[in-house]
C-alpha cells in the first residue's frame, strides 16, 4: 500500500545572526547552510493498518508526511502510495488520500462549514447519493450538525478539528494522513476523534498514518509504530515489541514508616547502577523507585528494599509507553 | 467542459460569498475606488481648463471623461490579488492545504477571484457607463454610445484580467524565493498602474515610450480596453490589439505553469 524507500530531504537554511546588525548583515551577505531534515527513511505500510509515526519535536515527522502527500518533493529516494508517486501526478494522487494537519485547516475560513463540504463534494466529484450517505455517517461519528451552518472562523478548536477530519474523509480516501489530529483538544473530544478514526479504519479498511505527541493516541489506535529521530528511522515495530525491547524500566512503589528512606536506601551503591538506570522519589511516606530491571532483577531489588526499611503496601509496576518514549527521546537510540 | 464547470463553479460561488461576508469592507472598497477616479478626473480637468486649446494632447473634454472613468472600470476589473494571496500562503505555510486538492492550482485563484469581480462589476459598471454617456451627450450634443464597443470592451477587459492574473501569479511565485513580497508588490502595482495608462493616458507620453508600452503587456491591461470602448481602434487595429492581448495572456499563462512546476520543487513549508 505505502512503500517508502531511502527517503531524504535537504533544506537550505538562511543563517541570520542575532539583532539588527545581524539582519543588516544577512541583507547584504546572506549565508545559508544545508540541513538534512529526513535522512534515509524506509518503511512499508500494508492496507488497513494504522501506523503511529512518532518522534520528538523537529524529528522530521511532518516533513515525511508532506513528502508522502505530495506537497514537498524529496531530495532523493522514493515513496509510492497505491502504486502512485505523489509528486508526479499530484491531481490524480490527492483524490485518493485524505489529509488533516492539526495546526492548519482546509476549511473555508469565512464561509459556513456546510459550504466547504459543498465545494469538496464538487472537486472530488462525489455524487449526490454517496454524499448524503457520507454526510450522515460523518455526522453520526463526529457530531457535526450542531455547528454545520456556522462560519468556520467562529468554531471552537475541537469543533474545527472534527470538521477538518470530516472534510478529509468526505471522498472515502484509501489512505488517511493525520498530522497531530488531537493537538490542543480536551479528553472528551480526543476520545471522540479516536473512536471515529478506529471506526473508519475498521469499516472501510482505510490505511491511516498518524503522527502525534499524545501517546494515548498511539496505544489506543496504532497497530505499529515507526519512530524517527533527527531524520533517521530509529524504531519500527509493534507497541509490544517496543515495550519488551526498551521497556525494562520498572516502577517500585511502597509506603514506609522509616525516617529518611531516600538516604537509607542506597540502591546506586548497592547495585552499581548507572546514572539513568535508577531514580528515587519520596512523597511523605510514599516512595517511588524507577529502575532498569535488565541491570538488577526485580527479586533482588525487592529483597534489598524489604531488608533495609520497614515496608507496608509494596507494588511493582510495568513501565508505561510514555516512560519508554521519554527515555528514548532524551538519550536517543543507539 | 461541463465537469470542469462543476468543479470550479463552487470557487466562483465562494468568491461571491466571501465578498459579501465583509459587506462594509466591500462597500468602502467600492467607495474608495470611486473617490480615487473622481480625484484623478478633477486633476486632469484642471489641467485641461488651464490650457487655452480645445484639446489636450488630442483629447477633447468628453473624451477625457470617458477615458478616466472607463480606466477606472477596467482597473478595478483587472486588479488581481493573486500575488498577495500566494505570498501570504507561502509565508504562513497554508499553501500546503491548497496543494492537497485535486484541482489546478492557478485555476482556483482565477475562479475564486472571478466570483468577487462579477459582483463588483455588476454594481459599478451600470451607473458609471450611464453617467459617462449622459455627460458625454450633454457636452457634445451627440449620442456616441455604441453597444458593440461596450461588448468589445468587456471581452477586452476579461483578456486584460487574465493577463494580469497570470502575471500576478508569476510574480507571487517570487515569494518562494524571497518569502515576503509586500514591498515588492507595491512597486509592481505602481509600475503597472503607470505603464498601463491608468494614471496618465499613454498618448500623453513621448512617442518612443508609448510604442514600448504598447507592445509590452502594460497597454493591454488598461489602455487597450478603453481605446476600444472609445472606438479609437477599428478594423485591422482592433484585431491587432486583441491579438496582442491574447498573446500576452497565453505567454503569462505558460510562464505561470512553468514557475508553478519549478517552485513546487523548491517549496519549503513554513511554520510546521
Amino acid at each position: 500500500m505505502i512503500e517508502v524507500a531511502n527517503l531524504r530531504k535537504e533544506f537550505k537554511k538562511t543563517i541570520k545572526e542575532p539583532g539588527l546588525k545581524g539582519s543588516l548583515k544577512s541583507l547584504f551577505h546572506p549565508q545559508s547552510e544545508q540541513v538534512v531534515a529526513v535522512d534515509n527513511i524506509s518503511f512499508h505500510v500494508p492496507k488497513g493498518e494504522i501506523l503511529g509515526f512518532i518522534g520528538p519535536n523537529g524529528a522530521g515527522k511532518s516533513t515525511v508526511i508532506k513528502m508522502l502527500t505530495g506537497i514537498l518533493t524529496p531530495t532523493s529516494g522514493k515513496c509510492t502510495i497505491n502504486g502512485q508517486n505523489p509528486v508526479v501526478n499530484r491531481k490524480n494522487y490527492v483524490k485518493e488520500i485524505g489529509v488533516v494537519f492539526g495546526q492548519r485547516t482546509q476549511l473555508w475560513w469565512d464561509l459556513p462549514l456546510r459550504e466547504t463540504y459543498g465545494v469538496l463534494k464538487e472537486i472530488y466529484e462525489v455524487d449526490d447519493k454517496s454524499y448524503r450517505e457520507r454526510m450522515a455517517f460523518l455526522n453520526e461519528t463526529l457530531d457535526l450538525d450542531s455547528f454545520i451552518s456556522r462560519p468556520v472562523r467562529t468554531l471552537s478548536l475541537g469543533q474545527r478539528m472534527r470538521a477538518d477530519i470530516a472534510a478529509s474523509l468526505l471522498h472515502s480516501p484509501k489512505v488517511l494522513f493525520l498530522d497531530e489530529p488531537t493537538i490542543g483538544l480536551d479528553v472528551v473530544v480526543k476520545d471522540n476523534i479516536r473512536r471515529a478514526i478506529e471506526q473508519i479504519n475498521s469499516q472501510e479498511q482505510t490505511t491511516v498514518i498518524l503522527t502525534t505527541h499524545d501517546l494515548a493516541d498511539i496505544e489506543q489506535l496504532a497497530d505499529r509504530i515507526v519512530m524517527i529521530d533527527k531524520g533517521k528511522n530509529v524504531f519500527d515495530g509493534s507497541v509490544r515489541t517496543l515495550k519488551s525491547r526498551y521497556g525494562q524500566m520498572r516502577e517500585l512503589n511502597f509506603v514506609t514508616e522509616s525516617p529518611h528512606p531516600a538516604e537509607t536506601l542506597r540502591y546506586r551503591e548497592q547495585f552499581h547502577f548507572a546514572e539513568d538506570d535508577v531514580s528515587v522519589e519520596c512523597e511523605g511516606t510514599a516512595v517511588k523507585v524507577r529502575f532498569n530491571s535488565a541491570v538488577v532483577p526485580i527479586a533482588d531489588m525487592l529483597s534489598y528494599t524489604l531488608q533495609t526499611v520497614q515496608v507496608s503496601d509494596i507494588s511493582v509496576k510495568d513501565a508505561d509507553i510514555e516512560e519508554i518514549i521519554r527515555r528514548l527521546y532524551m538519550q536517543g537510540v543507539e | 467542459m461541463k465537469r470542469r464547470f462543476r468543479i470550479y463553479y463552487p470557487f466562483v460561488n465562494a468568491g461571491m460569498q466571501q465578498v459579501t461576508t465583509y459587506r462594509v469592507d466591500w462597500i468602502f472598497y467600492l467607495l474608495g475606488n470611486v473617490v480615487h477616479s473622481l480625484v484623478s478626473f478633477f486633476i486632469w480637468q484642471a489641467v485641461f481648463l488651464s490650457g487655452s486649446e480645445e484639446t489636450l494632447n488630442g483629447f477633447t473634454m468628453p473624451q477625457m471623461i470617458v477615458y478616466f472613468f472607463l480606466i477606472f472600470i477596467s482597473d478595478t476589473m483587472i486588479t488581481s490579488d493573486a500575488s498577495m494571496m500566494i505570498a501570504e500562503e507561502v509565508r504562513d505555510g497554508s499553501i500546503a492545504m491548497r496543494m492537497l486538492r485535486p484541482v489546478g492550482y492557478n485555476a482556483t485563484f482565477l475562479f475564486f477571484e472571478l466570483g468577487g469581480k462579477l459582483l463588483t462589476q455588476i454594481v459599478l459598471i451600470v451607473p458609471v457607463v450611464i453617467g459617462v454617456e449622459i455627460s458625454r451627450f450633454v457636452l457634445s450634443g451627440v449620442v456616441q454610445f455604441s453597444v458593440l464597443n461596450l461588448l468589445l470592451f468587456f471581452v477586452s477587459t476579461i483578456l486584460a484580467y487574465l493577463i494580469n492574473l497570470f502575471f500576478s501569479i508569476c510574480f507571487g511565485f517570487l515569494a518562494f524565493v524571497i518569502k515576503h513580497i509586500w514591498g515588492t508588490n507595491i512597486m509592481k502595482n505602481c509600475i503597472v498602474s503607470f505603464c498601463s495608462g491608468a494614471m496618465v493616458p499613454l498618448s500623453f507620453m513621448p512617442d518612443a515610450l508609448k510604442t514600448v508600452f504598447m507592445l509590452l503587456p502594460f497597454a493591454s491591461l488598461n489602455y487597450t480596453p478603453v481605446m476600444i470602448y472609445m472606438g479609437v481602434y477599428q478594423g485591422a487595429d482592433l484585431l491587432f490589439y486583441f491579438g496582442l492581448q491574447i498573446f500576452w495572456a497565453l505567454f503569462f499563462w505558460a510562464l505561470s505553469k512553468l514557475l508553478a512546476m519549478v517552485s513546487a520543487k523548491h517549496l519549503t513549508v513554513q511554520g510546521g
